[in-house]
This record gives C-alpha cells, structure tokens and sequence, in this order.
C-alpha cells in the first residue's frame, strides 16, 4: 500500500485554480519530486497534505486514513513534516532550541510536570536532545557542540537550511516533504544536500517528496518525478522519461511557431 | 563522506559553572534576605512599602510578560485580571466593620435574596468567618490571594480563548476592551453587594500587603513558576509561536492550545498580584485598576527587555522607585535648582551608561551617547553657576515624575532598544572574568573538521581550505549580537 495517497486534488483561489485534479502516489522509501515551472502549483500541493489549505475537492490519505480537514499540528502528530521554502527558523531561539521545539508535540508531560521538572520529564527532556544532537549529526559536525547555542540569526544561509532539515526530520515523521532544499545554495552546498537527502531515505528511513527547481539535484535523488504546469500533472515517470517527454519540454521551453497549427490538424 | 559525531555539549554552560552560579544565586538571595531583614528591624517604613510595592508589581510584570514577552501578544488587558483577583482578596480579607458597612449600602439598592448571595454568605461559604485571629488570618490570606488568581485564571479563560485567534494590534484592541469591560461591569448595580459600586470599600488589612516576606514570598513563587516554565519545553514552544507562528503550527505545536494555556498562567498570577496590591493600599476602589496601571507594566517591561524575566524585574525596580520617590521632583524650586538637578540626572546617567557598558563587557566603554550625557550635565551646571538671568524665578514640576519616567524610557530605547537587559537573562559571569580570548577546544576540532573533509594529505587540507575561503559558508563571528534581530 502506498504511503501517501492523493486524489484527484483541487483548489481554487478565487478564479485561478491552483491544483486540479492532481493525483498520485508516494510509495513506502521512496524519493518523489516534483517539478513544474513557476505558479505551477507544487507549493500549493504542499499546502493542502499539510492543512494549511482545505481542499476544495479530492482526497489525501497517509498510510490509509484520510487526512483532509486535519489542522497542520494533527499532520505533524501523524508523522509528515516539511520544510519552507523561504526558511521559517525560529530566528532568535538557538539552534538547538529549534530542532527541541519540533519534538515538542510528542512531550508526554503537563505543563506543571514541565514545570516542577519531574523525573519523567527530565527523561523527555534528555531523549529529546540526544535526538536533537543526532538528527543535526546528519550534517556532519558543522551544527554541533559550541553551534548548539548559538541563535539561528548568526548562521551561514546554508546551515540555515540544515536546520531547517534538522529541524523536520526531529518531529519524528516518516515523510518528509522538502520545499525546495537546496534554493540558494553554490554548487558544493548543493551536491552536499543530495547526499543528504539520499542518506536521510537510507539511513534515517525516511520517505521524501521534494519540490526542487535545480534539475541535476532532481535527476540524482528522484525514484520518479512529477510534473506539474498550471495546476494539473502533465508526466510522471523516470526522471530520463520525463524530461524527454514532449508535453514536460513544451511547460518550460513553450511551443514553436505553428506548432498549434500543426496539431490542429492532426486533430481534425 | 563518513558521518563524523563529535563528542557534544547539551548543556550552553559547563556543570561546574552551573553550580558556581546556582551557588551564588543562593548566596545573593541569603544577603538579601538578610538586608530585607535588617531593613524592617531598622524601621524604615517607606523604604520598606516601596519594597513590598516591588515585589508586587514584580508579580505583574513577571506575569504580563509571559505574554508580551514569551508568546509575542501585546495584552493591555492585565489591569482587568488584576481586578478580579483584587477584588476577590479584597473581600475575603475585609474586616466586620467594613463588611457591615457595605451590606447596609447594598441594602438600599438589593433585594434581600441577591443581598443572601453576598459577602457575609460569600464568607461563611469557604468557611472563612472563623479565621479572624492573628493566628489564623494568614491562612485566610493565603486562600483569598490563591481563589483570587484562579478567578482571574478563569477569566482569562473566557476572554483567551475566542480571541486569542486574532493577531497583532487587533487582539492587542480586544485584550484592551476586556479589561475595560472587566472593570466596568464591576461598577454595576449588578455586582454591588460584592463592589460597593464605584467608590469600593476601605478596611482590607493590610498587614500582609506592606510586609516584605509575604510579598517577596509571591515573586519569589512567581518568578519561580514563570521562569521554570519559560525554560522548559512549553516555554520553548510559546517562543516559537513569537517567532513564527505558522512554523510553529507546521512543526507540531497546538499553537491555539498553548497560547490560552499562557495566558491563562499569566491571567492567574495577575490575580495574585491584584489581591497583593489591595492588601498593599489596604482597600479597594476601581481606580484603582485604572488601564494606566498596565501602561506602567508595559514601561517597566519594555525598559528591562522584553526576554528577560531579571530584566523585566530590573526594569520595574525603576518605575517603582520612580514613582514612589519622585516626589521631590514635583515640588517648586528655584530655576537654578532645577538645573542643577538635571545636571545630576544627566551626569548619574552617564555614570549608570559607563557602569553598565564596563559590566557587560561593551566596548568602547566610553560610548559617545555618555560624552553627549557628560557634555548635557556639564552645560546645565555651567548655566545654573554663570548666568544669573535664567536662574531668577522658581518653577513648580507637576507631572516631573512622569515626565522623568518618559525621558529615562526614551534614552533606554535610544541606546537598547531590546530593553536593558533586552534577551539575556542576569548571569555572574558578567562579574566574573570570564571573556574569552580563544576558540575552545570544540571549535578548534571543527574548523579542523570543516578545513578537512576528506582526512586526506597537507594538498588536500589546503585545497579543501582554499575552497572553504572561496565559499560564502561563513558564519558570523559571534558577539554581533545585534544582527538580523527583529
């Protein structure tokens, strides 16, 4: 059974409609990414597993129960978390207090308990940061011991990001949906994400649905692609299949002259 | 690449220190205990009521702040929580007399039923009739401060929950007009067997408002709960609602649960202080819970810095002690006095700025705004001693209190606009050299770390070096601690 399911999703904002009928699947281990051109809708379908928007029609089931209608912190509590794409730190908290805050939901402790730090807690406390420190370990040292505590507002862009990932993956989900992990990064930053991200799936067992715009990040991760073009899946596939699609090239590059005419004939 | 786990510091302090500074903290608090002491010994009655309005207010502020500072709400409304909880105290710790003369003015305007519902029965009800002696009055005052903070608790519940779905300057509006409609249905005609109407009654005792232990008791209880609750997980999850709620609802936190759930704990503990400021003025009347007395919270709060649970206490021993020895400032003296107090003022800012700035280690020590402080006492002392026209005729300072509160808040939020202590908590390492003047050991095995990813030969590290210099993946040096703040 797949993990995550979509069917046929719609959403309109006013006259534009954002997604339309898009549907597919994200099976157990996979890396899915999609991709479309800008206003495509790849945001939007975010949007709509998480709960942040109600879709108009359609239907997304995770492991097999529905989740429309869910308020995003229910999402969470069922194991999908995500990142933004442009970054939503907790600036002024440190690093550590942002990957902390993500396992919050999962604190089996009143506030009282929290309070009075009651043994139970103190346990909590401590399981979440060894699970801080591990999930942070993904990117190597550079986030580590003195970086701990340092407020996110004195990091690099990059290891914005990486907390940003770290910060996801703590929640403690089995589906990671990454807006866009790699936006603003130099190449060597870039190639540093894709291994990440591989290592993320088959280490950390999680499964990934990326929304990416650099096509040799999609080309090296993806298991299959999705493309989206105003609002509606236009391919599916391999990432080699997908790119030569015609209809995918036709999103990005557009028609050629009189190609309209040609296909009008071949219609009639 | 291989996965490199270094070992990892979980804890921002090492232990010892940790015990170092829990061990002066006690020691601190032992002195003060001791100087609070000898102060009553000595009898020093104002000195002592200014302390225990501190403390008071401390409960306020500390508690108002969970909000402002904590969850990121602008709550106006803490004067109205403040009432519920001083109301309640205050009827419960009235004397016979006073509770007779408000039952014979109810009298005019009740029926005897709603009059059966009031404060004799109200009394009788928990019990309270008995403890009357010198004895037992204390646990009395105990239930009433207590039933008072939950009251206002369950008041901030009411008005929390439908409005804390607003945001910003709205909820900001709403916060404000439940405290005004807090304090105006207690005018009513409704609620006159229990407020006397708008001119309250006199008799609470003040025994336990005006006593230091009683009150420093409670911000001790509260700055405890507060703090403990700041820095633990629901702390952590309050924060990041302040910094961004829609991140913070995308990674887990119930943010509507945790926003009534802080304003709740604030809510009570503004009824604690509620019950703790009529046991301080010793009666109760509805101006007393006028919006101003926010307003002041809010000052206070602002000028110690908002994250700051020490800051904000620092920050309301200035408004108190303003408002409780500035009355000098309002009486009329000679223009030549006037400007020799400016003088002063002007030169102890300076003093304070250069203490401050030698304190927390801020280089230069000697700012520029100190010379400017400097060169405006100078001036003023210079105008008072040479020219005799401007120092004919006296002038009387009304409002000088409140106009020198204004002036001390504009030059904080001119040189720390975060507040004085703005997000850093109180620490003894200010006191304590303890600068440091290399990277630590960790550092050091991270740079190592970052400059050598492969392990590789000496080519290896300087090359992966020379990438590393060509790459923009450079962090801030630390102690730029003002950038990209909000």
């Amino acid at each position: 059974m797949a993990m995550l399911e979509v069917e046929r999703l719609r959403k309109s904002f006013g006259g534009l409609t954002a997604t339309n009928d898009v549907g597919f699947h994200v099976d157990q281990g996979e890396i899915v990414s999609i991709i479309g051109p800008n206003g495509a809708g790849k945001s939007t379908v975010f949007n709509l597993i998480t709960g942040v928007y109600r879709p108009d029609a359609g239907d997304v089931r995770f492991e097999g129960t529905s989740i429309v209608g869910k308020s995003t912190n229910q999402v969470v509590d069922l194991g999908i978390a995500r990142t933004f794409q442009n970054l939503r730190l907790f600036t002024n908290l440190t690093v550590l207090e942002n990957v902390l805050i993500s396992q919050h939901h999962r604190l089996r402790s009143n506030w009282l308990s929290a309070v009075f730090r009651t043994p139970s807690y103190r346990r909590q406390e401590r399981a979440m940061r060894e699970v801080a420190t591990e999930k942070l370990g993904f990117f190597g040292p550079r986030l580590q011991s003195f970086r701990l505590h340092q407020p996110v507002y004195v990091l690099s862009y990059a290891n914005r990001r990486r907390t940003e990932m770290a910060r996801a993956m703590a929640t403690g989900a089995k589906l990671l949906l990454l807006d866009e992990p790699s936006a603003g990064m130099n190449p060597k930053e870039t190639s540093e994400i894709t291994q990440i991200i591989r290592r993320m799936r088959d280490e950390g067992g999680y499964t990934i649905v990326v929304v990416e715009h650099k096509m040799n990040l999609v080309g090296e991760i993806s298991d299959r692609v999705i493309v989206l073009d105003y609002g509606q899946k236009i391919a599916e596939g391999a990432y080699r299949d997908v790119v030569n699609d015609p209809k995918v090239i036709e999103a990005y590059l557009g028609k050629k002259a009189g190609d309209d005419k040609r296909e009008e004939l071949a219609d009639g | 690449m291989a996965r490199i786990v270094t070992p990892t510091a979980f804890d921002a302090i090492d232990p010892k220190k940790r015990v170092r500074n829990v061990a002066l903290t006690f020691l601190a608090v032992g002195v003060g205990v001791l100087v609070l002491y000898l102060l009553e010994g000595i009898g020093s009655t104002k000195l002592v009521q200014a302390l225990a309005l501190l403390a008071i207010w401390g409960v306020a502020t500390v508690s108002l702040n969970l909000i402002n500072g904590t969850l990121g709400i602008l709550s106006l409304g803490h004067h109205g929580f403040m009432l519920i909880g001083g109301y309640t105290t205050g009827l419960l710790m009235l004397d016979e007399a006073a509770r007779q003369r408000i039952l014979t003015s109810a009298r005019s305007t009740m029926t005897e039923e709603t009059l059966a519902l009031s404060v004799s029965n109200l009394l009788r009800g928990f019990g309270l009739e008995a403890l009357t002696t010198p004895e037992t009055l204390w646990v009395r005052f105990l239930i009433a401060i207590f039933l008072g903070g939950l009251l206002a608790a369950f008041a901030g519940l009411l008005v929390g929950t439908p409005s804390l779905r607003l945001r910003g300057d709205y909820l900001a509006i709403v916060t404000f007009g439940f405290g005004e409609i807090i304090r105006l249905t207690a005018s009513t005609r409704l609620f006159s067997a229990y407020t006397n109407g708008a001119l309250g009654f006199p008799g609470v005792t003040s025994e336990f408002g005006k006593s230091i232990w009683w009150t420093f008791g409670a911000l001790a209880f509260t700055v405890f709960v507060i703090s403990k609750l700041k820095y633990s997980s629901y702390g952590r999850a309050m924060q990041a609602i302040r910094e961004d709620e829609i991140a913070a609802q995308a990674m887990g936190v119930n943010v509507a649960y945790h926003k009534v759930l802080g304003f709740v704990i604030s809510a009570f503990f503004a009824g604690v202080a509620g019950g703790l400021w009529v046991s301080w003025l010793g009666g109760v009347r509805l101006d007393f819970f006028l919006f101003q007395l926010t307003f002041f919270f809010l000052v206070a709060i602002s000028a110690g810095g908002t994250g700051s649970i020490t800051g904000v206490l620092l920050g309301t021993a200035v408004v108190v002690f303003v408002r409780q020895y500035g009355d000098p400032l309002e009486e009329s003296y000679s223009i030549q006095t006037w400007l020799y107090i400016a003088s002063a003022t002007l030169a102890l800012a300076a003093a304070g700025a250069v203490l401050f700035r030698t304190l927390r280690r801020l280089r230069p020590r000697l700012h520029w705004g100190s010379w400017v402080l400097v060169g405006g006492a100078a001036a003023a002392a210079l105008v008072a001693a040479v020219d005799p026209a401007v120092i004919e005729g006296t002038f009387r300072g009304f409002g000088m209190r409140a106009i020198f509160l204004s002036v001390l808040l504009i030059v904080i939020m001119v040189f720390r606009p975060d507040g004085m202590l703005g997000r850093t908590e109180f620490s003894w390492s200010w006191f304590l050299r303890e600068q440091r003047t290399g990277p630590t050991d960790e550092e050091r095995t991270q740079d190592a770390w970052l400059s050598n990813p492969a392990f590789g030969s000496e080519a290896g590290r300087a090359a992966a070096r020379e990438q590393e210099l060509a790459e923009d993946d450079t962090d801030a040096p630390e102690g730029s601690d003002d950038e990209g703040r909000r």
